[in-house]
C-alpha cells in the first residue's frame, strides 16, 4: 500500500546543513495500523511530511498504491491527497467556521464528489465514532477528544488508501487519547482502513500492529506486536530505553 | 452544503469580521484619498493657490504622506486578512483542494472586497468632502471663493489610487496562494513576526539621523540656489530627508523592540516589550505610518495659527489705521471727499497726512537660466536698468512717517519692515537711478548697513531732498509719481462700514490701467521689451502664467485683496475680513488636518484591537501564571500606549522642531510674531492630544474588554 525507498531529506539554515533522513526505507501493507517513534529530532515528523506531500525530499522513492509521489505535478498531487490519503493532526486543523458534520464531508466537496450518499457516509461515520450527538455544534464547542475523532471521520470519507497521523493524541487527555486510538482501531476493523501514525505515545503505539523506532534519520528497529496490548507496550518501553542508552 | 463555493460563503458569513475589516480598511483609504485630491484639484482651491507656491507644494506633499500611509495602511490590513484566511486555507490545500480552486473563491472574494469598497469610497469621497466644506462655511465662513466646485480630473487620481488597492490584494493574493509549502501555511497563524536583532545604538543613531536629515532637507536645496547656482528637481530635497525617515524607523524599531528602560525597572515592563517585539514590522511599519500622519497633520494644523496670528499682530502693530496709495494720474477721492465720507459715516478722522514718490528705474542682477537635464542652473548678470520703484524725498519720508532722518546727498536709503528686515524681497543695495522718460541717469550710494524701519513704507527708497528733485525734475506726467495718504480716526474699530465705503471708492475710482497685480513693475516691464522677451506680470499675460488676473468686479476676493498693486491697508478692514479673504486658505488646511488626523485615529484604533486578538492566548496563560487584573490591565495599557504614545511624541515634536527650525532660519531669529504664532500652535497641539488621549481611552477600553480584562 506504502513503500518508502531509501529517502533523504536535508535543510540548509544559513551556512548549515541538516541531514534529517539518511535513507529510510520501510512499507505499509493495506489494513495496517503502523506507528513510527523516536525521539525529537529522529526524523519521524519529517518523515510524515514527505509522504504526506508536503514538502520534497532529495532523494528515494515514495510509493502510495503503487503510484510514485515524486512524478506528480501540483494537480495530481492535490488529488492523492483528497483521495488517497487522509489526514489527522495533532492540532486537529477542522475549519472554526464549520460545523462537525460539514467538516468531515469537506474532503468530498472540495473534490465535488457531493453524491447522495455524501451525507449519509458521514453521518454513519459520526455514529462509528460516537460523535453523532454533536454533528451539527462548531469545533469551538466540543471537546479535544471529539475534535480528533472529528478529524478521523473526515480522514475517512473519501476511503483513503492511507490515513497519515501526525501525534493524533498529544493534545489529549488520557481517556480522549483511548478514545482516538479506539476510533482508529474501529476504523481498521470495520472499514480496511491503513493507519499510519507518529507519535511519542506508547501507550498509543501499543494498539498497533508494528512499531518502527527511528533514531538519527534512519530505522532503528521494528517491533511487532503479537498478543497483548500491556505487553507490547513494555516490550516497546524497553526497547526506547535501550534505544536511548546508545 | 454541497459545494464549495458554499462551503467558502458559509466561511466568509462566519468570519465576516475579518472580511468587514479589509473592506473597511480599504473603503477608508479610498475614501480618504478621493475626498483629499478632490479637495487638492478643486478649482476653488487651485485659484487661490498660486502655481508653484510654498502653499500648492505643502499641500502635495501632506497628499503624498496621506497616499503612502494609507496604502501601507491598507497593505497592513491586507495582510492581516490573509493571515486570518491562512489556516483555513491550508486545511483546504492539505485535504486536497488544489490552488486552482481556492483561487477562484479567492480573487471572487477579493474582487468583492476591492471593488465594493474602492467603488464606494471613490464615490463617497466628494461628498464627503463637499460635506466638510458645507460645515465650514456654515460654521466658519462663507464667502463667494468658498463655493466648492469639482475638477473631473481628481476622479483620476482617485481612480489611480483604487486601481493601485484592487491591484495590490489581488498582488497579495496571488502570493499567498503562491506559497508551495502547505506547512508554512498551515503554520502561518501560529508564527512569530521574525525580527533581526536591534542594537542598543538604534535609538540614539535614529534620533541624529532625524536631526540631520531634517536639516539637510530644508537647508540642501537653498544651499543648492546660493552656492550651487542650481534649482535642483524636487526630487533633490526628496533624497535629502531620507535620513530623517531612516532615523524614525530606527527610532521606532528601537523603542519596540529594546525600549528605553535600563536596569529593573526593564522587568516591570517585560511582558509589554515582549509582546511589541513579536508584532515586530507591522507594528514598526504602523506607528512609522501614523507618526507620519501625525507630523502632516500638525504640519497642516499650523498653518492657520501662524498665519492667523501673524497677521493679527501684524494689523494690530500698525502705526497708520488708515493708509492707501494711487498713481497719481488717477481721478482718485479727495481729502474732503473722505471726510465728508467720514462724517457721514460718523466716523472722526484724527490726523491726515499725504506725499508723493516717484517711480524711478533701478539696477540690479538678474538671474540668466538655462535648462539641463537636472534642473535649472543659473549666473547673475548686472543690469543698469532692471525695474523701477517708489523714491521718497527725505522731507515726504519724514512727514508721513513722523521720523527725522537725513540722508546724505548722492546717498540712497531703502526702507525696510519695523525690524530693518529687507525680507528679501527687494534689493536694497541700488547704485543708478533712472529717470524713466528722459532716461537721465543718476549715481547713488546705498546706505545698507542703515536701513530705514518703517513698514508701512516697506521697499521704497530715500533720496535726499536735493536729488530728488534733480532726478524728479524732467519725469514729466502723473502716472510717474506715487500718492500717499496715511490717516489715523478717532474709534477705528467702531469704522468698518466706513472703510468698506472708502475701499469701494477707491476701487471705482482706479482706471483699468492700475488694475495690475503688486508683482508689476514698470520698469521689469521696459527691460524685459528691451530684451525682446515677454513680461509675465503685464496684465495680458498673467494668464498665459497661470496667475490671476487682477478685476475690479472682483474686489471681495483673496486674489484682489492680496495681490491687487493699490490695496488699500485698513486696518479695521482688514481685520474683520482676514478669515474672510484666507477662508479657502485656512479651511482647505484645516480640511487636510482633519483626513489627516482622522487615519491616525482608525490607524491606531485598529491597530489596537489586532494586538489585543493576537495576544488573547498570552493573556490566559498570564491569568494561569496567576496574574492579577491590575498586572493584566498594566500591560494592556502599556501596548496601547505604544501605539499611540511614542509616534504622538516622535511626530508632535518632530514637526514641531521643524517649525521651529524653518522659522529660525528665514531670518536667524524668533520674532515676536513667530513666538506667538508658535504658542498658538501649542495650543492647537494640545487640543488634539486631548482629542488622541480620548481615543487611547477608549482603544484602551476596547482592548480590555476583548481580553476580558
Amino acid at each position: 500500500m506504502l513503500q518508502v525507498k531509501n529517502l533523504h531529506k536535508s535543510y540548509t539554515v544559513g551556512k548549515q546543513h541538516y541531514e534529517v533522513l539518511k535513507g529510510v526505507s520501510l512499507s505499509v501493507e493495506k489494513g495496517e495500523f503502523v506507528a513510527v517513534m523516536g525521539p525529537s529530532g529522529s526524523g519521524k515528523t519529517t518523515l510524515l511530511n514527505c509522504i504526506s506531500c508536503y514538502i520534497p525530499f532529495q532523494s528515494g522513492e515514495i510509493l502510495l498504491g503503487g503510484t510514485a509521489l515524486a512524478a506528480l505535478d501540483e494537480n495530481a498531487l492535490a488529488r492523492v491527497r483528497n483521495t488517497k490519503l487522509g489526514f489527522v493532526f495533532q492540532d486537529f486543523m477542522l475549519i472554526d467556521g464549520l460545523t462537525v458534520r460539514d467538516n468531515i464531508m469537506l474532503p468530498r466537496i472540495i473534490s465535488g464528489n457531493t453524491g447522495g450518499d455524501m451525507e449519509q457516509i458521514a453521518d454513519r461515520l459520526c455514529e462509528l465514532f460516537g460523535i453523532d450527538h454533536i454533528k451539527h455544534k462548531y469545533p469551538a464547542e466540543i471537546s479535544g477528544g471529539e475534535k480528533q475523532r472529528t478529524a478521523v471521520a473526515r480522514a475517512l470519507i473519501n476511503h483513503p488508501l492511507v490515513i497519515l497521523a501526525d501525534e493524533p493524541t498529544g493534545n489529549l487527555d488520557s481517556k480522549s487519547s483511548r478514545a482516538v486510538i479506539q476510533s482508529f482501531e474501529q476504523a481498521r476493523r470495520e472499514l480496511g482502513a491503513t493507519i499510519f501514525m507518529v507519535t511519542h505515545d506508547s501507550f498509543s503505539a501499543s494498539y498497533c500492529d508494528r512499531v518502527i523506532l527511528m533514531k538519527d534519520g534512519v530505522v532503528y528497529r521494528e517491533l511487532r506486536n503479537v498478543g497483548d496490548r500491556s505487553a507490547f507496550q513494555d516490550h516497546l518501553l524497553a526497547a526506547i530505553k535501550e534505544m536511548s542508552r546508545e | 452544503m454541497r459545494t464549495f463555493s458554499e462551503v467558502y460563503a458559509a466561511l466568509r458569513r462566519k468570519n465576516r469580521g475579518h472580511y468587514r475589516m479589509l473592506t473597511g480598511c480599504s473603503f477608508f483609504s479610498v475614501l480618504l484619498i478621493t475626498a483629499y485630491v478632490t479637495m487638492m484639484r478643486s478649482p476653488t482651491v487651485l485659484t487661490v493657490l498660486p502655481e508653484g507656491g510654498d502653499s500648492r507644494k505643502q499641500v502635495m506633499m501632506v497628499f503624498v504622506l496621506a497616499c503612502v500611509g494609507c496604502a501601507m495602511f491598507t497593505l497592513y490590513a491586507s495582510s492581516i486578512f490573509f493571515r486570518q484566511k491562512s489556516r483555513e486555507t491550508g486545511v483546504f490545500l492539505l485535504l486536497g483542494a488544489s490552488r486552482k480552486q481556492i483561487r477562484a473563491l479567492l480573487f471572487a472574494d477579493l474582487a468583492r472586497i476591492s471593488f465594493g469598497s474602492c467603488i464606494a469610497g471613490a464615490a463617497l469621497g466628494a461628498p464627503l468632502a463637499w460635506l466638510i466644506w458645507r460645515v465650514f462655511r456654515l460654521v466658519v465662513v462663507d464667502s463667494e471663493e468658498m463655493v466648492l466646485t469639482f475638477d473631473p480630473t481628481a476622479g483620476l487620481f482617485a481612480l489611480c489610487f483604487s486601481v493601485f488597492v484592487i491591484v495590490m490584494l489581488f498582488v497579495m493574493g496571488a502570493r499567498f496562494l503562491r506559497r508551495t509549502n502547505i506547512i508554512d501555511v498551515v503554520n502561518e497563524s501560529h508564527k512569530t513576526e521574525p525580527i533581526r536583532e536591534v542594537k542598543a545604538w538604534y535609538g540614539t543613531v535614529g534620533i541624529v539621523l532625524m536631526i540631520v536629515g531634517g536639516l539637510l532637507g530644508y537647508l540642501a536645496p537653498s544651499f543648492c540656489v546660493r552656492v550651487l547656482q542650481w534649482y535642483p528637481p524636487s526630487i533633490v530635497s526628496g533624497i535629502c530627508y531620507i535620513p530623517l525617515f531612516i532615523g524614525l524607523y530606527l527610532l521606532l524599531l528601537h523603542t519596540v523592540v529594546n525600549g528605553w528602560r535600563r536596569g529593573k525597572s526593564r522587568y516591570k515592563h517585560i511582558i509589554t516589550t515582549s509582546i511589541m517585539k513579536f508584532q515586530g514590522r507591522q507594528t514598526v511599519r504602523n506607528m512609522l505610518v501614523i507618526t507620519v500622519l501625525i507630523a502632516g497633520a500638525y504640519f497642516a494644523s499650523f498653518y492657520t495659527p501662524m498665519l492667523g496670528v501673524g497677521a493679527m499682530m501684524g494689523y494690530a502693530e500698525r502705526p497708520i489705521d488708515y493708509a492707501y496709495h494711487y498713481r497719481a494720474d488717477q481721478n482718485m477721492v479727495t481729502e474732503s471727499e473722505v471726510r465728508e465720507m467720514a462724517k457721514e459715516e460718523g466716523v472722526t478722522i484724527t490726523n491726515w497726512v499725504e506725499g508723493e514718490g516717484a517711480e524711478l528705474g533701478m539696477d540690479g542682477t538678474t538671474q540668466i537660466e538655462t535648462e539641463t537635464p537636472v534642473g535649472t542652473t543659473y549666473t547673475t548678470e548686472y543690469v543698469e536698468m532692471l525695474s523701477s520703484e517708489i523714491v521718497l524725498s527725505e522731507r515726504t519720508y519724514n512727514a508721513l512717517t513722523g521720523q527725522q532722518i537725513d540722508v546724505q546727498p548722492g546717498h540712497i536709503r531703502a526702507v525696510c519692515d519695523d525690524n530693518g528686515d529687507n525680507q528679501n524681497m527687494f534689493d536694497p543695495d541700488v547704485t543708478r537711478l533712472t529717470n524713466l522718460v528722459t532716461g537721465e541717469v543718476m549715481h547713488v550710494i546705498p546706505d545698507s548697513d542703515a536701513p530705514l524701519c518703517y513698514t508701512m513704507l516697506f521697499g521704497r527708497y530715500v533720496l535726499d531732498d536735493g536729488d530728488y528733485e534733480t532726478i524728479t525734475r524732467r519725469l514729466e506726467g502723473r502716472k510717474w509719481f506715487d500718492h500717499i495718504v496715511f490717516f489715523n480716526v478717532s474709534d477705528c474699530d467702531a469704522s468698518y462700514a466706513f472703510a468698506k465705503r472708502l475701499f469701494h471708492a477707491i476701487v471705482d475710482r482706479s482706471s483699468p490701467e492700475v488694475e495690475v497685480i503688486d508683482a508689476y513693475n514698470i520698469g521689469a516691464e521696459q527691460y524685459y521689451q528691451s530684451i525682446g522677451k515677454e513680461y509675465a506680470m503685464a496684465p495680458e499675460n498673467l494668464a498665459k502664467y497661470q496667475l490671476s488676473p487682477i478685476d475690479y468686479d472682483q474686489r471681495d476676493s483673496s486674489d484682489f485683496r492680496l495681490y491687487w498693486k493699490y490695496m488699500p491697508q485698513f486696518r479695521v478692514l482688514d481685520q474683520n475680513d482676514f478669515v474672510r479673504t484666507m477662508a479657502v486658505y485656512l479651511m482647505l488646511f484645516i480640511f487636510i488636518a482633519i483626513i489627516c488626523f482622522a487615519a491616525v485615529i482608525i490607524i491606531a484604533y485598529t491597530r489596537c484591537l489586532t494586538i489585543a486578538l493576537a495576544n488573547k492566548q498570552l493573556y490566559e496563560d498570564l491569568r494561569h501564571l496567576g496574574a492579577s487584573p491590575d498586572y493584566l490591565f498594566r500591560t494592556a495599557r502599556g501596548q496601547v500606549s505604544r501605539v499611540f504614545i511614542t509616534p504622538c511624541i516622535v511626530g508632535t515634536t518632530g514637526i514641531f522642531a521643524l517649525y521651529a527650525m524653518i522659522m529660525y532660519l528665514n531670518d536667524n531669529q524668533f520674532t515676536f510674531q513667530e513666538l506667538v504664532g508658535m504658542g498658538a500652535c501649542l495650543i492647537i497641539v494640545l487640543a488634539c492630544t486631548l482629542v488622541i488621549y480620548g481615543v487611547y481611552r477608549s482603544a484602551r477600553k476596547q482592548v480590555c474588554r476583548l481580553l476580558g480584562i
